[in-house]
């Protein structure tokens, strides 16, 4: 039955592009699987973020405009792992679009195709904050998830659009080889990183962490999703001389004061690292994301 | 209500007959067929659950493999972006529990504020007021509906508790062209402010227009409706419905036998016929005007009949408008400026052709509120109102000339609670003192699944 579905919907959009018929519509809920999308989809796709890279996707809300945004699109991207838990499923329910249901081939959550990290065993209490139990959902921070995501991404696209199968496979190839030459580059310039204890502002690096190989041992946030109070700066404090921490990374949206006082009272430096494509004018594509971090964590120095 | 106790049995055998239902079986040779069949295909999903996580199992055996040899491993196999492994569980329901408490105190006693806190779910007696504790499950029922049902539980003024069937109702997932179809008992889709949920609003009490017009628990009764996302470049959709007018939920239509309204005493009327039933319609548009600022448009009405007469009918028209502002750099939604301002009128036929003293009553009134999220977390608001109608109405509660501003300050501890101090200025007409202050603090919790961010 799904596989008539899927060969009639193939078939569909066969004769679709047959007749002229425009691109295939792709939406996304981050600007990171839109620039992921596009690279390995060119031509073939119109994609569009339903949010900007400069917010937090967790706390987007249903805006109307994104209705007629899904209504429309043939595929839907989601990173998944309760992201968009605030807002994908009234939007789902309004869109009126059976082509992007989670469970048609037109959905597909990037989340089942990584390996999460920081996944919560035991019993999970919302007394902790803002802890995502089926593990982080920043995974896109790791360029090897970004492969990852663009080979799934590949592989859906060429199952909606077999008549430009070859393109995408090109495509996505072309996409893995570029990673692969740039990777020892960023790892090179931060090999001074490697090993060091590192403080985030919230827990959503761990996956950049993981990759350049440095620790985050604490979070200004003193649990996910709380704000700092004057007493969990101060502990934080003695922590950093104690630990002789040299380096506290952040994304641009959050508050800079605490940032400012640590660094006041300890020194620390401070990287206000470009979480999402997007999130500076300058970041049009994967790579470039990577190009900003990397050139921000070095710039930033660190002990 | 001496009904509550019936009401909950009620509910609460419905709700166990519901979680037995996959368990019951109907006696017969043909559940011999049946039953062997579903064994059959259990055997198969299992034996197709099992083969799905070998391969998962070998393909991430596989990956560690990969990574363990290469020290950046690219382009390696991804973990098969196969449905089935991500659909791991059977049921996608979600339940939560909201719960709404005010505290404070007015100027004015207990029998004056029930008159000027006329929301249901207001805060309406010096002391404690239990607002809302909301029962709340929702999901999918299959690839062609969703559907979700609220139930509210409340202490009234006499410590009685009372069971509510706020809303309970299934919208379609596909249909085609654009439509969908919703029905049961539902909010009716007029204006912004009537649709939201106590827990969601933004001050602890309804807008006075409101509860003049739809009573005390808003406008919503049992029904069908359409809306269609047209096809127009922006976002634009067309609501078209029929509801029951009867009953306690939509007060201007066939309601309240016994009362009066403007000196005339309504009657027992029941719906006879198609045009006896309640029409609404309803246009709303949403605008992207820049990154940072975007804008909602509405207009709405509704067509009934009212208990005034045998053929007399009352109508409501409203627009709407909602603009938000939220900087291109925001932390948790923050900070923000929405400006929210809806204007209704009523057009109400008093009166059978012939009797004396038959006449239209005509009433309006608006409420324009501004909320600022200074930092993460925190929301300043402001509430000005205004309701008014023609004749002489100084001692009605529900048509006098009114007036209400209402300053306050929301904190969210977390996404799942928060706390609300208003302050209320009233000035009325049909109160000897004509006006009165009231502070209230509310405090609201939340459990079981995420709600969603309104936007």
């Amino acid at each position: 039955m799904k596989r008539l579905f899927r060969t009639s919907t193939g078939l569909l959009l066969l004769i679709s592009s047959l007749t002229g018929h425009a691109a295939l519509q792709v939406v996304t809920t981050t600007q990171d699987l839109a620039a992921i999308t596009a690279a390995v989809g060119g031509e073939w796709v119109q994609v569009q973020s339903l949010t900007p890279g400069t917010r937090d996707p967790h706390f987007a809300a249903a805006k109307p405009s994104m209705i007629r945004k899904v209504f429309r699109a043939d595929l839907l991207l989601v990173i998944g792992a309760d992201m968009e838990v605030g807002w994908l499923s009234p939007l789902l329910q309004s869109a009126r679009n059976a082509r992007v249901q989670p469970g048609n081939p037109g959905y597909l959550d990037l989340s089942s195709v990584v390996p999460l990290l920081g996944k919560v065993s035991g019993p999970v209490s919302r007394a902790m904050g803002d802890v995502h139990a089926r593990g982080n959902p920043h995974y896109w921070l790791d360029p090897r998830n970004g492969v990852r995501m663009a080979q799934a991404i590949t592989t859906r696209l060429a199952e909606l659009d077999p008549a430009h199968q070859g393109e995408y496979q090109q495509r996505f190839k072309a996409f893995a080889q570029a990673m692969d030459n740039k990777l020892p580059a960023w790892h090179a310039r931060l090999e001074h990183l490697k090993g060091k204890p590192v403080i985030a502002y919230h827990r959503s690096f761990i996956y950049l962490a993981d990759v350049f190989g440095f620790h985050i041992v604490d979070e200004v946030e003193p649990k996910p999703g709380i704000a700092p109070s004057a007493a969990s700066l101060s502990t934080l404090i003695n922590r950093i001389k104690q630990d002789d921490i040299g380096l506290l990374v952040m994304e641009p949206y959050y508050e800079r004061r605490s940032a400012r006082y640590l660094n006041e009272q300890t020194g620390i430096n401070v990287a206000v690292l470009p979480q999402s494509v997007g999130a500076q004018p300058d970041i049009n594509s994967y790579f470039d994301l990577f190009d900003a971090i990397v050139a921000a964590l070095n710039s930033a120095g660190g002990k | 209500m001496d009904y509550s106790h019936f009401r909950i049995k009620r509910i609460a055998t419905i709700v166990v007959v519901l979680l037995l239902a996959p368990g019951v079986t109907i006696a017969g040779e043909e559940t011999e067929a049946m039953r062997r069949q579903l064994t059959e295909i259990k055997l198969q999903m299992q034996r197709m659950q099992q083969t799905y996580e070998r391969q998962i199992n070998a393909l991430e055996q596989r990956l560690v493999g990969l990574e363990a040899k290469s020290e950046h491993p690219v382009a390696v196999a991804a973990f098969p972006a196969s449905r089935a492994a991500s659909a791991t569980t059977g049921s996608d329901i979600q339940i939560g529990l909201s719960g709404l408490f005010a505290a404070g105190g007015s100027s004015v006693d207990n029998d004056a504020l029930e008159g000027l806190q006329a929301g249901a779910h207001d805060p309406n007696q010096n002391g404690f007021t239990v607002q809302n504790v909301e029962l709340s499950l929702g999901g999918t029922v299959g690839p062609y509906f969703d559907a979700q049902a609220h139930i509210i539980f409340q202490i009234d003024a006499d410590g009685e508790t009372v069971v509510e069937l706020e809303e309970a109702f299934f919208t379609t997932r596909s249909l085609p062209w654009g439509l969908q179809v919703k029905g049961g008992q539902y909010f009716t889709e007029f204006g912004r402010q009537n649709t939201q949920h106590p827990h969601a609003w933004a001050f602890v009490d309804q807008p006075l227009v409101l509860s003049r017009f739809f009573g005390g628990d808003g406008l919503r009764s049992q029904g069908v409706r359409a809306s269609w996302l047209m096809p127009t470049e922006w976002y634009s959709e067309f609501y078209f419905g029929v509801q029951n007018p009867k009953g306690e939920t939509v007060t201007s239509f066939l309601n309240g036998p016994g009362e009066e309204i403007g000196g005339h005493t309504l009657i027992d009327r029941d719906a006879r016929n198609f045009g006896d039933l309640l029409y609404t319609a309803r246009w709303f548009s949403g605008f992207d005007l820049s990154d940072t600022l975007s804008m909602n448009l509405g207009v709405s009405g509704l067509w009934g009949p009212n208990a005034s007469g045998t053929t007399t009918d009352t109508n409501i028209v409203g627009a709407d408008l909602y603009l938000k502002w939220q900087p291109v750099y925001s932390q948790r939604g923050f900070p923000f400026v929405s400006w929210h301002s809806e204007l209704l009128k009523r057009r109400y036929e008093a009166g059978d052709p012939g009797d004396l003293g038959r006449e239209t009553l005509k009433d309006w009134g608006l409420f324009t509120q501004t909320l600022w999220g200074f930092k993460p977390g925190w929301v300043a608001g402001l509430r000005a109102e205004y309701a008014s109608a023609d004749g002489n109405t100084s001692t009605d509660p529900l048509r006098d000339t009114r007036k209400r501003l209402s300053p306050n300050l929301t904190w969210y501890p977390s996404e799942y609670s928060k706390l609300r101090l208003q302050y209320n200025r009233d000035w009325t007409e049909h109160l000897p003192g004509k006006t009165a202050d009231s502070l209230w603090l509310q405090l609201e919790f939340n459990l079981g699944s995420h709600a969603a961010h309104v936007f």
